[in-house]
């Protein structure tokens, strides 16, 4: 969620500088995505922070009121609470009738505002939301969106005059029923989709979700429904998926809101409508709230939080922190009993209150421990058995490869993939071939003289998988269960553990193991081959050398004698030289122009030859 | 030029893989296997993953299409018939068992500490690594499969304290000894708390896997009494660390059978 600065300063005017604020952010409560700096001069600066709030604390973070509380608990700043400041002219009583006709909704409060005049937005409003994103529409518009940012209560609001006999509910769609949306678009609805509708059939928007266009504002509006509700959170996820929808709305009910959120939600519109139109005239609100949100204890002992964090937590440690968060809480005894705040839905059990000392405190107060225990670990025969497998196929010299588990045929399937294989190997050989073709090519880039390659892994038949072992070169591939494969060794316990791959590793350029991969060029290469003739007292590191020091970085393998024998008291060389760029194809001009250069620097020699 | 076999090489993720058993070996871990293709019971229930959770939903999971219940089925140790535990209802449903391709090796260790507890072996620790499936676009960062390493130690006073010491020792043998680690806060349903792992690599915070205090529904769920009992779990990708490690740019290379790849 995107988090203005200069927001936050309302509520937390001591609120810690950006820098402080970032590292703030990431060790006490959430990672900090991306934090963007706006505006030029001193006057118009801001700082946005994309703050990743986790889905425990999306019940009351998703919003600046929110962010804000908690950095005053947290930080034990002052927070500057608002809502003294929340204030309207008497309302007048109100014909609105609301009905909720599913379960799934959970709260819907409404009010009526007459007299109100559609015009853009103040000033201080149109700059808050500019600078987390949101474009300014209209002051009434403007008004809810500010309210979802604000204190994370998504609120809605629709033209009265489209409201027929002022009676409005909250029901499942019609299998097929059809919504034009705001902003265009038809959506298609059925009937585990939850809209608010009047009595009429007209669908005005879809719940916790989007605006309909039917009940969409306009410049001549005069008249206006105010909406504050409380939906299923499962439910909204699953509409605004099946419909492809996403919106901030969305985004906080399916996260679930707490229902005694609404009604501060609305104090908080009709505020600032007021302040934007002070001729406005409000009528009651209609609360429909079937069961109140219950109010939860928790209990637990300081001794436990102590043993799960494995730090010392005291008692008035404790106290502390529930004073600063502004729990009530009773203790005896080192047992605390809490009354949850209505909007921390996430804490339920005492482990939930570790994790809260733990991130207030700081992770870092934990002191690592290498536990001393006695365990009994006993040999994994799997385990075992891959390892022997390998160890054994490597000293054969066979290279180990992993290919893909997902093919275009096989016999177990996977109901959606996001590439176009849609089933699971039942053999490794097929992977194998392919492999050894792809290797065959590069034969003279890995030095080698042929390619060998296994790979161990898991296949899958119809109703059963298997762990497999596939092995071969370009002749054939064997393949059998692992089981099959190791019947050779009976006991695995034979191979202590701390044997495990030893004397396996072993590059293929390189005795010694590199602490950096090379990657390789996408472009061809071109192998070449030069074979001298020299005296027999001509060792071939002398000949290797002036190969060497007439080439330049185009070689990327070699010189590599490949071969050598003596005849008539002169003895012949041949060496491997692979040519390739990083940045183009090489042509078979420019390697020859290496190649005759070397020749050249040879025949300067005497008694020296290329063949 | 010798005639003499040459050793063949080994895949990077089999070499760290091995280091990384070694590493906890050395603290009394035991290895721990399992399947590949795996119940929904085992890969989210157990878990204590909401019914309704997003991971659940086929763009992130690969769900197995459903052939009939077959008696092969029955290689899954399930739930208690005489107990009505809901494991058995589920297997026995008429629409067979759901399965998945694990989408962690966590579905692993919990099997491990389930029989751990059913032989009466705790404390116990496991380590396990293994192929893992998730259904995402790929890019350079992402691959529908990827290896992950999962560890769970659980006892009577198994704590924070004790994960940070275990990951300690994990990560510098990783990646050298002046390696530092740190815990921030974070969320899984698995763990409560829950916490980011981050290791300082080459001066850099790098994220490295998500870890915990196993959440007391997932003792339960494994026959375990979290009165009793408490434990830490942590999992992470094995290919990212090889990728920090060695400087690795692509982890989809280390699937292309492009033997290019064992430099190491």
């Amino acid at each position: 969620m995107k988090v203005s600065y200069n927001w936050l300063k309302w509520y937390v005017p001591e609120v810690p500088s950006v820098d402080k604020l970032v590292d703030i952010f990431n060790y006490h409560l959430c990672e900090v995505e991306s934090l963007q700096k706006l505006g030029t001069s001193e006057v118009d600066e801001d700082f946005i922070f994309d703050l990743k709030i986790l889905p425990n604390r999306a019940h009351d973070l998703l919003s600046h009121q929110g962010v804000a509380r908690e950095l005053a608990s947290l930080l034990n700043i002052k927070f500057v609470d608002p809502t003294p400041k929340y204030k309207i002219p008497k309302s007048h009583p109100t014909k609105l009738v609301k009905k909720i006709k599913t379960p799934k909704c959970r709260r819907y409060m409404g009010r009526i505002v007459r007299n109100v005049k559609i015009a853009p937005s103040p000033e201080w409003v149109i700059k808050h939301l500019e600078s987390i994103g949101q474009r300014s529409i209209n002051n009434i518009v403007d008004a809810t969106n500010i309210v979802t940012f604000d204190c994370g209560q998504p609120a809605h609001v629709f033209d009265l005059s489209k409201v027929k006999d002022l009676k409005l509910q909250v029901r499942n769609a019609n299998n097929d029923e059809k919504m034009t949306m705001l902003g265009g678009g038809e959506k298609t609805l059925n009937e585990s989709m939850m809209i608010i509708a009047d009595d009429y059939g007209n669908g005005l928007d879809i719940a916790g979700i989007k605006g309909g266009k039917y009940a969409e504002l306009n410049n001549d509006t005069t008249d206006i429904i105010l909406e504050c509700a409380n939906f299923d959170p499962i439910s909204v996820r699953k509409t605004a998926q099946a419909l492809n929808i996403v919106t901030d709305a969305k985004k906080r009910f399916e996260n679930d809101l707490s229902p005694e959120l609404a009604s501060y939600g609305m104090l908080e519109l009709s505020a600032l409508i007021y302040e934007m139109c002070p001729e406005a005239i409000f009528e009651d609100i209609v609360d429909v709230y079937p069961k109140k949100q219950e109010i939860k204890k928790l209990s637990f002992s300081v001794n436990k939080i102590s043993k799960i964090l494995g730090l010392e937590v005291s008692i008035d440690g404790i106290e502390d922190i529930l004073k600063r968060y502004n729990f009530q809480y009773e203790e005896n005894k080192g047992i605390f009993k809490i009354t949850v705040p209505a909007m921390r839905l996430d804490l339920v059990i005492e482990e939930d209150i570790a994790e809260e000392i733990g991130r207030i405190l700081g992770y870092d107060k934990v002191k690592p421990i290498i536990p001393k225990i006695n365990f009994k670990p006993k040999v994994n025969e799997t385990y075992a058995k891959i390892s022997w497998a390998r160890n054994k196929l490597l000293i054969d010299g066979y290279n180990e490869v992993m290919t893909y588990v997902f093919c275009d045929k096989g016999e177990v399937g996977v109901m959606q993939n996001a590439s176009d294989k849609k089933f699971l190997r039942t053999n490794l050989s097929d992977g194998l071939k392919e492999s050894i073709k792809l290797n065959q090519v590069n034969m003279p880039l890995l030095g080698l003289d042929q390619i060998k390659v296994f790979e161990i892994g898991t296949v899958f038949t119809k109703d059963n998988e298997e762990m497999h072992v596939a092995y071969g070169d370009k002749k054939e591939v064997k393949e059998m269960t692992l089981d099959k494969f190791t019947d050779l060794v009976k006991n695995f316990s034979v191979f202590a553990l701390g044997d495990i791959g030893q004397g396996t590793h072993g590059s293929l350029n390189s005795s010694s193991n590199p602490l950096h991969f090379k990657m390789w060029s996408l472009f061809p290469f071109i192998a070449r081959d030069i074979a001298v003739w020299v005296p027999e007292k001509v060792s071939s590191s002398e000949v290797e050398k002036i190969i060497k020091n007439n080439t330049n970085e185009l070689i990327i393998k070699g010189p590599e004698l490949f071969d050598e024998f003596k005849k008539d008291g002169k003895i012949s060389y041949a060496f491997r030289l692979v040519f390739q760029s990083y940045n183009k194809t090489l042509t078979d001009l420019e390697v020859n122009e290496i190649m005759n250069k070397i020749t050249d620097k040879i025949k300067e020699n005497n008694g020296w030859q290329v063949r | 030029m010798s005639k003499e076999v040459k050793t063949g090489t080994m895949h990077p993720l089999s070499l760290l893989a091995n280091q990384a058993y070694e590493a906890f070996i050395e603290m009394g871990f035991e290895i721990a296997t399992g399947p590949e293709l795996e119940s929904e019971w085992y890969n989210f229930d157990v878990l204590n993953v909401p019914k309704d959770h997003p991971a659940r939903d086929m763009q992130d999971t690969f769900w197995i299409k459903l052939s009939a219940p077959t008696e092969n089925f029955g290689v899954f140790a399930l739930g208690d018939e005489k107990t009505g535990d809901p494991r058995h209802l589920e297997f026995s449903s008429e629409q067979g068992v759901r399965q998945v391709l694990r989408t962690h090796t966590t579905s692993v260790t919990a099997r491990a500490i389930e029989q751990a507890g059913e032989e009466g072996i705790l404390s116990c620790a496991f380590i396990s690594i293994g192929k893992v499936f998730r259904n995402e676009a790929t890019d350079i960062t992402h691959e529908m499969q990827f290896f992950q390493i999962d560890g769970a130690m659980v006892g009577e006073n198994i704590s924070i304290a004790d994960l940070k010491g275990v990951l300690t020792h994990f990560y510098k043998k990783m990646l050298g000894d002046e390696v530092e680690i740190e815990f921030r806060p974070s969320f899984f349903p698995f763990t409560e708390p829950s916490i980011e792992v981050f290791a300082k690599f080459k001066g850099k915070w790098l994220e490295m896997m998500g870890a915990g205090m196993l959440h007391p529904n997932v003792l339960h769920n494994v026959g375990l009494d979290p009165k009793k009992v408490q434990g830490f779990a942590f999992g992470g990708g094995l290919d990212r660390i090889a990728m920090i490690k060695w400087g690795i740019p692509d982890v989809r290379l280390f699937y292309q059978g492009d033997l290019r790849l064992n430099q190491f």
